[in-house]
């Protein structure tokens, strides 16, 4: 007897095994649940430290400044700042903060929070790649390169609990958009100290259940190369218009595979889709593809200590014999532009002098200049990507182009997104593949990478003048026309020496479901998490 | 009778003409030899005989089904499949034997003496290969590779010191139950050496499973490759070997589905050929089969 109900029993399980298994879309949109392919495996979580999209996407939905962005127009609107004051010389800043501001553990959120992030994220044993995001606050230049120890000194102000001032060397027009970024991103103190010290790199606070943020989600699991998820943050000040009830990003850094993760109904939204299958879309699904500008440049990096990469003759006969054009039509083939300068055109009504141009014949005598007559002699060199297929393509086409017209022999080289920062990071590298995203609608945010020594220029290029106009005079110039006339003797200089080589300019292609609601195309690919829903009535 | 007669009449047929013999017989695998012999020779012939070279681009033609200019289409930069396929070939073919030959060199020497010689020495032998089972592939090959630099013999090696550890097991179960038969017993009290023993009268008998194993070790070695070249760690594009087509063609099969057909048929013809020969050698070379 027993024998037969424990054989109905099992009999029933196998039956709920088997049942329709429901997909992650409709399911997610029956509970709120957001599925994200999200490139590469997060290297961290420490707003201080990351620089990729990837963790940009993780961290915007944890952590809140003091402003935010408004998704339609990118318009500064109040994060945890919910007013503000410029004084008339547009050097002063005032922040109200929230009363209801709140971390996740219920702590409040305070103006001694952002001033204490701050000075965590300007401590040089931290290594912050993104500190000269604070250079225009006044004194933080000095402070960062050590010739002042005094942060007091440093205009950011703590005037009252909800009150923080920050003084700024220069009216800086586009101050207001760094907010939102995640180098200005509070974190938590207590928690923070609690696993280590301030400035260290690596400790177990970002791990799930020690994570304590201020954003509209809390982190709540992290499975290596699995996913990571985050669930409604209750504490949130804004809690009651959040209508997602999590968000599970996945790291994909095959997009094949993500794509047919969009296809089973797994996921919601993709990061970016196969080469091949954009034309599919186009004529079977048109209304989930979304193509949209994208306010980055795809560009190859020398490191220009390392020879023959220190002639500049050498770095011009390869930018010379890139052909442009063949990329973008035949083979990324998703309306992308031919880079013509380092800053995509039309940045804030910016457009540089068009410089790059393809001439295998110039390029030739570059190089048989720099001492490599029809490529004898050149040194077998190798070019790092991180491993995707898309950069994968480039490489390839991009190699065969200098086999070509120049005769040389290059060898592709891949890694992991960890090793690949590491080696870039380490300048252990000859050439190497990169992508620039913009921070903030400002052709600032594309040049002001490249002066001497800053964190994101890992090609050991400098130049004294051009670190000047960065540094110095455009800070200071008075209004628009001066300050882009500035930008564009800088942008003359890189691109005549060029220590990085600009490909293409980015368009942001990315598969999303149709019950997706909220979700609006700009020129960041910005995603406000908060202002995003799922219709549970949608087809799935 | 002659001195001569008598030689030839004495002179039994060895093992090896008698296994030719025995296998002239087996058509498929006589055609199992045949074509992998064409596939060598045209292996060996490839830069002569490509019609293009293998990294010549034509991005504006990009992937176009087969034709008359490009018999098996091009790849999505253009390039001749035809001629990717022969030079892929070429690599997949020679890792396939020389990482499988490393494996068989290593595996049978190493089982046969363990099998044979028994107690300590078998114990301290097979130990050895416990611990090399253990140590995770992935992180053995990847160390090689950052201590010696990427070098495609290099690879071929690393597969091969890793694939033999099974092999060496098979064989050291095989001889530890030969060499309590009769005819070693016979061989050792006719005072012939150990190391005679082993070579004409121990390794001749594990032969049949150890083809049998060979012939499955080449294809997985092939798709060894393809796998580490897909993670950076084997040959580089330009460069290519069937795995790695076939690879980058499962990514396109829905677009174009000739990136994935042909590798894979050349792969598969070259596997079904090895597992024919395979086959009739082991029956060929069995010293137990009948001679008649």
């Amino acid at each position: 007897m027993i024998n037969k109900n424990l054989f109905v029993l099992f009999i029933l399980v196998l039956l709920v095994g088997c049942g329709q298994s429901e997909s992650n879309v409709s399911s997610g949109n029956r509970i709120g649940i957001f599925h994200m392919g999200n490139g590469t495996e997060p290297q961290e979580l420490d707003p201080h430290i990351v620089t990729g999209v990837p963790e940009h996407n993780i961290l915007s939905a944890l952590l809140e400044g003091l402003v935010r962005k408004n998704p339609e127009n990118l318009e500064p609107i109040p994060g945890v700042a919910k007013q503000w004051r410029i004084s008339e010389d547009g050097t002063v800043y005032t922040f109200q903060l929230r009363d209801d501001a709140h971390w996740s553990n219920g702590n409040p959120v305070t103006a001694e929070d952002f001033r204490w992030s701050y000075w965590r994220a300007m401590q040089s044993a931290l290594g912050n790649k993104y500190a000269y995001m604070f250079y225009p606050i006044k004194n933080a230049e000095a402070y960062l390169k050590g010739e002042i120890d005094d942060f007091r000194q440093v205009g950011i102000k703590v005037l009252d609990e909800r009150v923080l001032e920050i003084t700024l060397t220069n009216p800086t027009p586009y101050f207001l958009q760094l907010l939102d970024h995640q180098s200005y991103f509070p974190v938590h103190r207590a928690t923070i100290e609690k696993f280590g010290q301030p400035d260290e790199r690596g400790t177990r606070w970002t791990r799930p259940g020690n994570f304590v943020g201020n954003g509209a989600f809390q982190l709540t699991e992290w499975r290596l190369n699995k996913l990571i998820d985050v669930e409604k943050n209750p504490y949130y000040w804004d809690a009651s218009n959040v209508t997602l009830n999590g968000i599970r990003f996945y790291p994909t850094e095959n997009v094949s595979t993500e794509e047919r993760m969009f296809r089973a109904g797994q996921l919601h939204r993709t990061g970016s889709i196969p080469i091949d299958k954009i034309a599919v879309y186009k004529k079977e699904n048109p209304e989930s593809l979304r193509i949209a500008p994208y306010l980055g440049t795809y560009y190859y990096r020398f490191n220009t200590e390392k020879p023959p990469f220190d002639d500049q003759r050498v770095r011009k006969a390869l930018n010379l014999a890139i052909d442009r054009r063949q990329i973008v039509e035949n083979v990324t083939k998703g309306g992308q532009l031919p880079a013509k300068s380092f800053t995509p055109p039309d940045t804030l009504g910016y457009t540089a002098k068009e410089m790059l141009g393809f001439d295998p014949e110039q390029a030739r005598q570059l190089l048989a200049e720099a001492g490599y007559p029809n490529g004898k002699g050149f040194p077998v060199t190798s070019l790092l990507y991180n491993t995707s297929e898309g950069h994968r393509k480039i490489a390839v086409a991009i190699q065969q182009m200098w086999k070509q017209y120049l005769n040389i022999d290059i060898t592709l080289n891949n890694q992991d997104w960890k090793v690949y920062l590491d080696s870039v990071n380490s300048r252990n590298y000859e050439i190497s593949r990169a992508g620039w995203i913009g921070d903030y609608v400002d052709p600032n945010t594309f040049l002001d990478m490249w002066i001497t020594d800053g964190g994101n220029n890992q090609t050991g290029w400098s130049n004294p003048r051009y670190d000047e106009i960065i540094s110095k005079l455009a800070p200071a110039a008075v209004d628009r026309a001066t300050r882009y006339q500035l930008f564009q003797e800088a942008e003359t200089i890189l691109l005549t020496e060029l220590p990085v080589i600009p490909i293409y300019i980015y368009t942001s292609i990315s598969l999303a479901h149709p019950s997706i609601r909220g979700l609006s195309n700009n020129i960041l690919n910005y995603v406000s998490y908060k202002s995003l829903r799922l219709d549970p009535e949608a087809k799935p | 009778m002659t001195e001569q007669q008598l030689k030839q009449f004495t002179a039994g047929t060895s093992l090896w003409q008698d296994a030719w013999l025995r296998l002239r017989k087996n058509h498929l695998a006589l055609f199992g030899l045949l074509v992998l012999v064409t596939m060598v020779i045209i292996a060996i012939l490839t830069p002569w005989i490509a019609p293009y070279g293998y990294e010549e681009q034509n991005l504006i033609l990009g992937a176009s089904p087969p034709s008359a200019e490009h018999w098996l289409g091009t790849d999505i930069f253009g390039r001749d499949m035809l001629t990717r396929i022969f030079y892929g070939g070429r690599v997949s073919l020679m890792v396939g034997f020389i990482a499988t030959g490393v494996a068989l060199l290593i595996g049978v020497l190493w089982g046969t003496i363990a099998g044979y010689l028994g107690g300590r020495v078998d114990m301290v032998m097979m130990r050895l290969v416990d611990i090399l089972y253990a140590l995770p592939f992935m992180i053995f090959i990847i160390l090689l590779m950052v201590v010696f630099g990427r070098n495609i013999l290099l690879l071929f090696l690393a597969i091969g010191a890793v694939e033999w550890l099974t092999m060496a097991r098979i064989v050291r179960g095989q001889v530890q139950n030969l060499r309590k038969q009769e005819f070693v017993e016979a061989a050792y009290s006719l005072g012939l050496s150990r190391w005679t023993i082993i070579r004409r009268h121990l390794i001749p008998n594990t032969l049949g499973p150890v083809i049998v194993y060979t012939t499955l070790t080449i294809p997985s070695v092939m798709l060894l490759e393809a796998f580490l070249s897909f993670l950076g760690l084997g040959i580089q594009p330009p460069q290519s070997s069937w795995g790695l087509l076939i690879n980058y063609g499962v990514e396109t099969m829905e677009e174009y589905p000739w990136l994935l057909i042909f590798p894979g048929l050349a792969l598969s013809i070259t596997l079904f050929a090895l597992n024919f020969l395979g086959d009739g050698l082991r029956d060929a070379l069995d010293p137990k089969a009948s001679k008649d």
